[in-house]
């Protein structure tokens, strides 16, 4: 208990139950406590107004709540030239780029963790579903729940100074401690999704930067005109809806021709544009000293472990996956330890 | 539960309540059907307008019915064919469909009065519309519509002498002095007025517009022709007649309730004088609705004490940058010159039926013992 004693924490602070929970417990174990509400977003859209004000209200009411000091760090400005233009540019090569976990190594564990460094804290902290035993980013209690997909890129400097007070716990019990605790957040509505592109759904928020550029939708066996799309980057392989195709079995986008803006379907759920045993890796980071051959890999968040072969640069399955989509990260674990990952060439 | 913000919405009486309750079952017809129980709908409809109407000196048919104040707001605005002058205090569904036209905003003193030197300054030869809010809903601040209106006058027989043929007319905004004030357009000088039914214990979503004679307005909405072919769609009669019955109910109460709140506003200003940290108090005394108490705290997060407050069920608003005002701080604070601390201090206490000696003088308890409390985190 005394190690926690005159031990300053910046905890990031969402609004949400976890972080909320978050700050409850480091507050229990002894932390002097600043929560932080990260204002990184704030961008209306057509027909949907951007939560931000909401959202930094609930954090505030948790914080007073707890009796904690409370801040707003203003990101905005880097998180538009770092996550959202780094997506907007993975989109318009074709990529289909994460940007949470741009978010997690741009934002959160670099700007934030800078900041609250140079303010004079020992720790960061974050309500994400991830452990941590000072050197290794390990996987949550809750397998469910587990975020280490959207943190393998984060500094081992930054993790070396990172609590994840919930990772022991598992998600009901993390509602349930919110409950008897009466923050009322616990009733909050989870949200899904890329929080900046909220409920209009990513194709929406595209539009808002990239233009439409009508192309035509062709049958990959047949190479015959099946109809017509608003713009090849919106699509991604393996996708199945807005094809305004009608009738039959659904078609799957197996090929995109960005040059000609040509988007290639297919009935064939066995096309081979569409399963893969092995998958090309760049902008690869492993975290452990030595790069590690046998290896489970998490290929989406919340995606079973599989395992495979990993060379440095390519991972290769037993077995033929179904193929994510170019710019999706790959994370690679030992067990409960997260090696690192690459992002899909 | 203390509830001090009254301003923001009022619980519907129980007359209101009752008069409606018929309208929304028994009573559903269309009042444009043909039948004869729609018909006796559509009297009933007109009859609970004319109530209206007659609250504030006018005949059922000057006024159109609306969703609200902002509704009634926007519509009125439909008028201009020129130029706009608002005040720089004026409620959001004013200062937002203003920036539509070509507009300025007229400054206020400190005390939150018009400044009637920049309203003469402002009033160029373009100027065909007026919008001054009868009471701010910040600050409560009456304003004085009547030498409003008498500029107006002058200056449209100034027009009419030099041959100049821009209309003037003037617009109010009465939604918060629907409690204290008797309200009557003639005496105020009108030529369209707002009135809304949730700030005077009716429904909520019902508003009106009153419209002077030669007031032509352009209708935002078509459809069936409904108010004078000005605002299609079917008549809210059940929350019209709730909003009759509940507005005749507080102009019958006018009195009563200006000393009421008179008295309960003292008792909450002097208990908040005796906190060891004593607010700034907000407004014109003399000329601020007696429900009214903004005060400010320099120094204090107003947000934080809002959420403690609310942990006591005590429920009051802040000019702040907070949620509520999507994270801009109050144009209105910012208007009558109070700094950005002043500002982020800043509480708005506003009474109502759900007051009384006692829970006032309870919330003046819990209120400055949060104050101390916040003062005191902050010194450390």
């Amino acid at each position: 208990m005394n190690a926690t004693k005159n031990k300053t924490v910046y905890l990031g602070m969402s609004g949400g139950v976890d972080s909320s929970v978050s700050a409850l417990l480091l507050k229990e174990q002894g932390y002097k406590v600043i929560g932080v509400y990260m204002k990184n977003w704030s961008k209306d859209l057509p027909g949907m107004k951007c939560p931000w004000a909401e959202d930094l209200a609930d954090a505030k009411r948790v914080a007073v709540k707890l009796d904690l000091d409370f801040e707003v760090w203003d990101f905005e400005e880097a998180y538009k030239k770092r996550v959202v233009d780094y997506m907007l540019e993975e989109f318009k090569k074709g990529n289909t780029p994460n940007p949470d976990i741009m978010c997690n190594q741009e934002i959160k564990f670099k700007l934030f963790y800078e900041e609250a460094m140079r303010r004079g804290g020992d720790y960061i902290a974050t309500g994400h579903y991830a452990k941590t035993d000072g050197k290794n980013l390990l996987r949550a209690a809750d397998e469910n729940k587990d975020q280490t997909y959207f943190l393998y890129r984060i500094s081992n400097e930054s993790l070396e100074h990172t609590l994840f007070p919930i990772g022991d716990m598992k998600k009901p019990d993390v509602k349930k401690l919110a409950e008897k605790n009466n923050l009322h957040n616990a009733y909050k509505k989870e949200s899904m999704g890329v929080c900046f592109v909220g409920e209009v759904g990513m194709k929406d928020f595209l539009k808002e930067y990239i233009d439409i550029k009508p192309g035509e939708i062709r049958e990959v066996e047949s190479d015959t005109v099946l109809g017509y799309h608003e713009g090849a980057v919106f699509y991604t392989i393996g996708q199945r809806h807005g094809l305004y195709i009608s009738g039959g079995l659904p078609y799957y986008v197996v090929k995109k021709d960005l040059a000609k803006n040509i988007v290639y379907v297919s009935k064939n759920l066995n096309d081979d544009n569409l399963w893969t045993t092995e998958l090309e890796l760049g902008d690869i980071i492993i975290r452990t000293k030595k790069a590690p051959t046998e290896v489970l890999v998490r290929l989406r968040h919340r995606a079973p472990l599989i395992p495979a072969k990993f060379n440095g640069k390519k991972v290769v399955f037993e077995n033929a996956i179904k193929r994510p989509a170019s710019g999706q990260s790959v994370v690679l674990y030992d067990n409960e330890i997260c090696l690192g990952g690459g992002i899909i060439i | 539960m203390i509830y001090l913000d009254h301003a923001a919405a009022t619980p519907v009486s129980k007359k209101a309540r009752a008069a409606m309750e018929p309208y929304l079952a028994d009573n559903f017809f269309n009042p444009s059907a043909a039948y004869l129980p729609a018909k006796k709908v559509r009297a009933d409809y007109e009859e609970a307008k004319s109530t209206i109407a007659h609250c504030i000196g006018a005949k059922g048919s000057d006024i159109i019915m609306t969703s609200g104040a902002t509704e009634a707001n926007n519509l009125a605005f439909s008028l201009i064919k020129s130029k706009c002058l608002v005040l720089a205090t004026e409620h959001d569904s004013v200062l937002k469909v203003a920036k539509n036209y070509d507009h300025a905003e007229i400054a206020v003193l400190k005390n939150g009065l018009i400044d009637l030197a920049d309203f003469k300054k402002k009033l160029d030869d373009k100027v065909d519309f007026v919008s001054i809010a009868l009471a701010g809903n910040e600050l409560g601040t009456i304003q004085p519509l009547a030498e409003i209106a008498e500029i107006i006058r002058a200056e449209r027989l100034r027009r009419l002498k030099n041959g100049n043929k821009t209309p003037l007319f003037l617009h109010s905004d009465a939604s918060q002095a629907m409690n204290l004030l008797d309200i009557n357009v003639a005496r105020l000088g009108v030529d369209l007025l707002t009135i809304n039914s949730a700030k005077v214990y009716g429904p909520k979503g019902v508003g009106a517009l009153y419209l002077s004679h030669d007031v032509r307005l352009t209708p935002m909405l078509f459809g069936g022709g409904q108010e004078n072919g000005l605002r299609s769609g079917t008549e809210n009669v059940a929350g019209v007649i709730g909003f009759a019955t509940a507005f005749k109910e507080a102009k019958e109460h006018l009195n009563g309730n200006r000393k009421k709140y008179e008295k309960l506003v003292k008792i909450l200003r002097d208990g908040l004088k005796e906190s060891a940290i004593e607010p700034i108090f907000l407004g014109a005394d003399k000329h601020q609705l007696t429900n009214f108490c903004p005060v400010s705290y320099p120094g204090i997060d107003a947000e934080r004490v809002i959420f403690k407050l609310e942990e006591n069920e005590v429920y009051v608003s802040t000019g702040a940058a907070c949620a509520a005002s999507k994270g801009q701080k109050s144009h209105t604070l910012a208007a009558i010159g109070l700094t950005d601390t002043e500002i982020s201090g800043s509480l708005r206490l506003s009474l109502g039926e759900l007051n009384d000696e006692e829970n006032i003088k309870q919330a003046v308890e819990i209120i400055n013992r949060t104050v101390k409390e916040e003062y005191e985190r902050n010194q450390k």
